[in-house]
């Protein structure tokens, strides 16, 4: 009967002109995602269709959309009136709409979120400025260091801890047609993670001073662009192409000994040997002389665009809805390993826990989520947000900077000088 | 013939004004865009005169992107037109299955850009790709090599990718031209002692070089705005390597958030083409007109 | 027909260059898309596969809604070119034989259609769409792919109405009949070949179009399929068995097709030739 029921519905869609604001009985809710995988899809229709069945006069339906269009998409389509209701963002999308004035405040309901479930302060920080929270966070992805345990202990090595210890162990596990480590040098979202993820261990943590003006050149940066290009020559060759999928095929294809990703654990355990006991997970090696492991971490989040109140009210509830723990963790484990919990009940979920995923790899999900308590995000770091990260990130200005060193042959100072002019322009 | 202009105009008006609503009301709405500093599309603009274009023209990764976009052109007219000729040559010959190539060979060109982009994606690859192993197996490199990892071996990848695509549909254009060379014309320089490649020098070529000539013209115009294959296979890069103008448009439009310079780039480009439009539009017809 | 040997040699070795050319990517694209994910990013890839799997096919239709994809690729350009020819077939006639003031001006200004980034309308074209309410409907791919497939129509049927003698026509112009009956009985059937190639022209280039749909289409079930082909191709993985078993499936109807009217297509284009 409900499919019936949605087939009608979907058809009424398809008939009414989107421009018609005929008073309906129903709420319609658009969700756009760019979780686009199948896999993916699917669960977040599962979790669509539980809602819809316990609120009968709400109809939520999602349109997965691709990160690579979706920057250019959903301003235009907001303009024309047809956006979504419900907008999945990371840091960096969310000032863009909020300057096309496309966002309101969710404070109010972040914190009523936030006394229920306990957020996870990072993920909210990197929504919140010029007065305001901008989304509600979701899910959290950081980085971590992937290696197999067999691998290492052949080699005879320990997990690095620091920087030269890192380098030393990416040297002597080079041979036979094996990099030691695979770290992408393109132009892309990856890159700008990768890198970042050094310069956090390198103590370039801030990209702005206090007053907004950007403080990227400088020797920690430097420092850490050079043992970044260093690490790079032991990578395949074309690395300077690769985004995500092809560090996760590198390291699954044992071609690379080490690869940084947010989790490799779906595809090793579907396209590699998938035995959970030799799958080595650890913190990012740190510089020598600098305190603890850090790692970039990314709170996904979820932006509420309609301004037609009971709309809004509808989209609050289903937000409030995935936060509940015991949706929480089907939600999360769309893509088992990737995804973090960002509020502290969900991290001790039930739903998170008991699948079957989890179950397998549970050691290696713990490290990850111990891990990104110690997240930073670049331009979203001690509350030093100012809009021009959104066109600094958009461009992928800190992997163009490695792009300067690793093809182009500049010193890694020249590059980060150049680095911050081009910071400087974009942010005009 | 007799008849009236009414009749005509009957016949040509709906293609031209679908063609002035589609194409050239947009075009104009470009213009006023590249006087205005809108940044995001919706968001509004003021009125900046020539602020842009001369920012733009000031700008050196407009003029790298510009002669990245000559390379291009010119690289894959090269390409394609070597690669289609003597594939028309062959196909012009008669063998067993000739048509079955002449109808098959054109697959590449039927195939949907983004998935030409995933084959060549994955062929290229280091890991799971044939071609560095084969290229390793053969002896011809020592390592495998990352063929988008420079800039220019990422340009020379593009460009074979991009001419892979567009070679059969081109060489079943020439391939047109050349069975309608009459078969006494070569059977006449046989008898005066004409080898093979004078009969190609003196027979073939003349009467191909119109043919040619008009490819050249609309395949350059076709070729400068492939911009998907670019985008997908490189984003532009590496290190701006292959970043021609149409990249160039769409990262400032929808990457730096710069609407109105992207509509500046391109109004530029779109002069450039015009006058290129014109001047071989013209050549073109004085060489045929004597 | 006899040939030298050396030439028959040549010969054939320009045909297998051209066959590996063409075929060999195809050729591992297919038996890629049945291997064991394994297999496929092995280290030393296999030319013929040693594991045989339809795994990656079963995620491919149950997870993905391909035919949906498949379906509106073909309606769209299906019409594409239907639009395409019914405004391109008058419109070249004209250019080719009435004389009509501003004749050649516009001739010149369809081809210029050609002389800008076709980008360069996108965001434009968006906004008019917008208006109109066309964002996210299928017409909207249509008329795009209708105006970027028509100068090169009309120009291409102008010059197959050039190859066609003057004398039939006029013979048929002394036997009293009109001008559309000139042209619906004797040039259209005349240039049949002709109107097939253009026809698979336009149809190919909006099969092909992937730019414009991938913005102006912003709900699942409208995708076309090169956008929705793009859609499983995830952010931080990528599965090449799902790709190459996706790129197989979107290769195969447009084979289809081709093995039915391919022959026509090209024996117009070559028939017809380009002047």
């Amino acid at each position: 009967m409900r499919t019936m029921l949605k087939a009608a519905l979907a058809g009424a869609t398809l008939l009414t002109p989107a421009s018609a604001g005929v008073a309906q009985e129903k709420i319609e809710l658009k969700l756009w995602h760019m979780e686009q995988p199948p896999h993916r899809v699917q669960r977040v229709q599962e979790l669509i269709d539980a809602f819809n069945a316990a609120n009968p006069d709400i109809v939520v339906t999602q349109e997965p959309q691709n990160w690579g269009e979706v920057y250019a998409k959903a301003p235009a389509a907001i303009s024309a009136g047809q956006g979504p209701d419900l907008l999945f963002a990371i840091p960096d999308f969310t000032p863009i709409l909020k300057d096309i004035g496309a966002l309101t405040s969710v404070q109010d309901f972040v914190e009523e979120l936030d006394a229920k479930h306990d957020f996870v302060d990072s993920a909210v920080d990197a929504y919140s400025y010029d007065g305001g929270v901008w989304a509600v966070p979701l899910y959290n992805m950081a980085m971590n260091l992937w290696y197999r345990k067999s691998v290492f202990q052949e080699a005879g090595i320990e997990v690095p801890t620091t920087w030269d210890e890192w380098k030393a162990a990416a040297e002597k596990l080079s041979a036979d047609g094996v990099h030691g480590i695979g770290l992408p040098a393109n132009k892309q979202l990856y890159t700008d993670q990768t890198v970042y993820s050094f310069m956090v261990n390198g103590g370039a943590t801030e990209i702005y001073n206090e007053d907004g003006t950007l403080r990227f050149n400088n020797p920690e940066t430097v420092a850490s662009y050079k043992f970044y290009a260093d690490m790079h020559k032991l990578s395949p060759a074309d690395s300077t192409s690769w985004t995500w999928g092809e560090a996760e095929a590198c390291f699954s294809s044992r071609s690379c000994a080490m690869v940084l990703q947010f989790s490799v654990i779906a595809t090793y355990d579907s396209q590699a040997e998938g035995d959970a006991n030799d799958l080595g997970v650890a913190a990012i090696p740190h510089a020598e002389g600098q305190e603890g492991h850090h790692t970039i971490s990314y709170a996904n989040a979820v932006m509420l665009l309609s301004k037609h109140e009971a709309k809004l009210q509808a989209a609050k509830k289903f937000v409030s809805f995935l936060l509940e723990p015991e949706n929480y963790g089907r939600f999360l484990n769309m893509e088992p390993g990737l995804f973090m919990p960002v509020t502290a009940d969900g991290a001790k979920a039930e739903s998170f826990w008991s699948d079957p995923m989890v179950q397998k790899y549970r050691s290696q999900v713990e490290t990850v989520i111990k891990n990104a308590e110690n997240g930073r995000l670049f331009g979203f770091t001690s509350g030093r947000t100012f809009p021009s990260i959104a066109a600094i990130s958009a461009q992928n200005i800190i992997a163009e900077t490695l792009q300067n060193i690793v093809v182009n042959g500049q010193s890694a100072e020249e590059a980060v000088a150049a680095g911050q002019a081009r910071m400087e322009d974009v942010a005009r | 013939m007799p008849q009236s202009p009414a009749l005509a105009f009957a016949f040509v008006a709906p293609a031209l004004l679908f063609l002035a609503a589609i194409l050239g009301w947009p075009l104009v709405q470009a213009l006023a865009l590249s006087m205005q500093d809108v940044r995001v599309i919706g968001s509004p603009g003021a009125f900046v005169g020539t602020a842009n274009y001369e920012r733009i023209l000031a700008a050196p990764e407009f003029w790298r992107a510009a002669g990245l976009s000559v390379v291009w052109v010119v690289a894959n007219a090269v390409l394609q037109t070597a690669l289609a000729l003597s594939a028309a040559l062959v196909l012009a010959e008669k063998f067993p299955g000739v048509r079955v190539a002449r109808t098959w060979i054109i697959i590449t060109w039927i195939v949907p850009t983004v998935v030409v982009v995933v084959i060549w994606r994955w062929l290229f690859s280091t890991s799971g790709g044939i071609i560095n192993p084969l290229l390793v197996q053969s002896g011809l490199i020592e390592r495998p090599v990352g063929f988008f990892a420079t800039p220019w071996t990422a340009m020379a990848t593009l460009i074979f990718i991009n001419s892979w695509r567009w070679f059969p549909f081109i060489a079943l254009m020439i391939l047109a031209g050349l069975l309608r060379i009459p078969g006494d014309l070569y059977e006449a320089a046989r008898i005066d002692g004409a080898g093979t490649w004078s009969r190609f020098r003196y027979v073939t070529w003349p009467l191909l070089a119109p043919t040619l000539s008009v490819l050249a013209v609309i395949g350059t115009l076709l070729s400068f705005n492939v911009f998907d294959v670019i985008w997908l296979l490189t984003a532009g890069g590496p290190a701006g390597g292959s970043r021609t103008l149409p990249v160039l448009i769409y990262e400032t439009a929808f990457k730096g958030y710069r609407l109105s310079e992207a509509a500046t780039i391109s109004v530029l480009a779109t002069v450039f083409l015009m006058v290129f439009a014109v001047i071989a539009t013209r050549t073109l017809e004085k060489g045929e007109a004597r | 027909m006899s040939r030298p040997v050396g030439w028959t040699a040549a010969l054939l070795a320009c045909l297998a260059f051209f066959a590996a050319l063409v075929g060999l990517p195809f050729w591992w694209v297919l038996t890629g898309s049945v291997k064991l994910p394994q297999e496929i990013i092995a280290r030393v890839p296999t030319m013929i596969p040693h594991s045989f799997t339809l795994q990656h096919y079963q995620k491919l239709f149950s997870a993905s809604d391909y035919p949906v994809y498949l379906v509106n690729s073909l309606i769209v350009a299906a019409v594409s070119t239907m639009f395409t020819l019914l405004l391109a077939l008058p419109a070249a006639y004209a250019f080719f034989r009435l004389r009509f003031p501003g004749r050649a001006l516009f001739y010149r200004t369809i081809l210029l259609a050609y002389a800008f980034p076709s980008i360069v309308v996108l965001i434009p074209l968006f906004g008019l769409f917008a208006k109109v309410g066309l964002v996210d409907r299928l017409p909207a791919l249509i008329l795009v792919n209708v105006a970027f497939a028509l100068p090169f129509a009309i120009w291409m049927l102008r010059s197959f109405l050039a190859g066609i003698p003057k004398e039939i026509e006029e013979a048929a112009l002394m036997d009293g009949a009109s001008l559309l009956a000139i042209l619906r009985h004797v040039m259209i059937p005349l240039i049949a070949p002709g109107i097939a190639s253009v026809g698979i022209y336009a149809f190919i280039s909006a099969w092909t179009e992937y730019v414009f749909a991938s913005v102006l289409i912003l709900s699942d079930a409208k995708r076309t399929l090169p956008v929705g082909f793009s859609g499983i191709i995830g952010q931080y993985q990528i599965d090449w068995g799902l790709l190459l078993a996706g790129a197989s499936v979107a290769i195969i109807p447009v084979v289809a097709l081709f093995a039915l009217i391919g022959r026509g297509f090209v024996s117009g284009l070559t028939e017809g030739a380009v002047k």
